[in-house]
């Protein structure tokens, strides 16, 4: 591997943090069989829950910086956003999917997400 | 069963001795196939060896890389392939002709925020606005001075929420050097950010039609 660094910083180990998950991946896409029905349907939903979701905080973030909302206001949507995400976390596991499952490839038009 | 490796438009092409490779020709286009079980290992020394397979091929000639794992039934399988899908991959082929693949990645200090119970809602929500505008910046700072330096570039989502930025550029196989030093320049430029880039690659994310 060390051989394909064109330019590599002095300490690789961050890079390196997430290594596992890619053996995963690799079986799970090897793996995957075309019968589990129920899977395909989860990660489409989650796929859409996602893109509102994030489209939805952006939103907020946008609104915040507008100075548009009031202190509770923030605390509460943020509170939302927070439970979201853990909630999709939970999910994803459940059914065995990364993030980068819940990102559908629109062709020229580039990835959903 | 034939598990395949590389499509290209030589006819006959030189195999390199890495591996029993065998090429059939169909439409001006070639497949190179290596016997395969019939039951595929998974793990990264399988995955380590189709690379390497890829790469020797890679060497003296443009082609499209085959994803690890695809297997077809026979050589005749692979020869309707290319009979099918000719005109998609002559016309991928011209895309990635004479270039390679790069792949940039980008740690940052402002990771994404994570929830959890030690967090108010507000400090959550700015934490947010945090790293969205340091992916911003990054983008801005690295992705767009690179993409200028090549073909094409293709932007890919990082699991790791420290990661900024995960990109893959189609870059002219003469402009590699002055792309990794455009690369070493930005990651002096910019201090608080870890730039990791490696290849040159098969042009995997590129091949699709």
């Amino acid at each position: 591997m060390r051989d394909k660094f064109l330019h590599a910083p002095r300490n690789l180990d961050p890079f390196a943090a997430e290594q596992p998950r890619l053996d995963d991946a690799l079986s799970r896409r090897v793996n995957a069989d075309p019968e589990k029905l129920e899977r395909g349907l989860a990660q489409l939903v989650l796929t859409v829950v996602e893109l509102l979701r994030q489209l939805m905080e952006r939103q907020a973030l946008r609104r915040i910086d507008g100075g548009t909302l009031s202190e509770d206001e923030v605390e509460r949507l943020g509170r939302t956003f927070m439970e979201l995400d853990k909630r999709m976390e939970q999910l994803r596991t459940e059914f065995g999917l990364t993030e980068e499952d819940l990102n559908l490839n629109l062709g020229p038009l580039g990835n959903l997400l | 069963m034939i598990e395949l490796y590389a499509i290209t438009d030589e006819r006959a092409p030189r195999l390199p001795p890495i591996a029993p490779l065998s090429a059939v020709a169909s439409h001006g286009l070639a497949a190179v196939y290596a016997p395969a079980d019939a039951e595929l290992q998974v793990s990264p020394e399988a995955l380590w060896q189709h690379e390497r397979v890829v790469e020797a091929l890679m060497e003296d000639r443009d082609l499209l890389p085959v994803r690890f794992g695809t297997r077809l039934e026979d050589e005749a399988a692979a020869a309707r392939s290319l009979e099918e899908r000719h005109q998609e991959f002559a016309g991928a082929l011209a895309r990635v002709r004479g270039a390679v693949e790069v792949s940039v990645r980008v740690l940052g200090e402002t990771p994404r925020p994570q929830p959890s119970e030690s967090l108010s809602g507000a400090e959550y929500l700015r934490a947010r606005a945090r790293s969205e505008s340091a992916a911003e910046a990054v983008s801005t700072a690295i992705h767009e001075p690179l993409s200028s330096r090549a073909r094409a570039c293709a932007k890919l989502s990082a699991p790791d929420p420290a990661e900024l930025l995960r990109a893959a550029y189609l870059v002219d196989r003469d402009e590699l050097s002055a792309f990794v030093a455009c690369v070493e320049e930005l990651d002096e430029a910019n201090p608080g950010l870890s730039v990791l880039c490696t290849g040159p690659w098969p042009p995997y994310s590129f091949s699709a039609p």
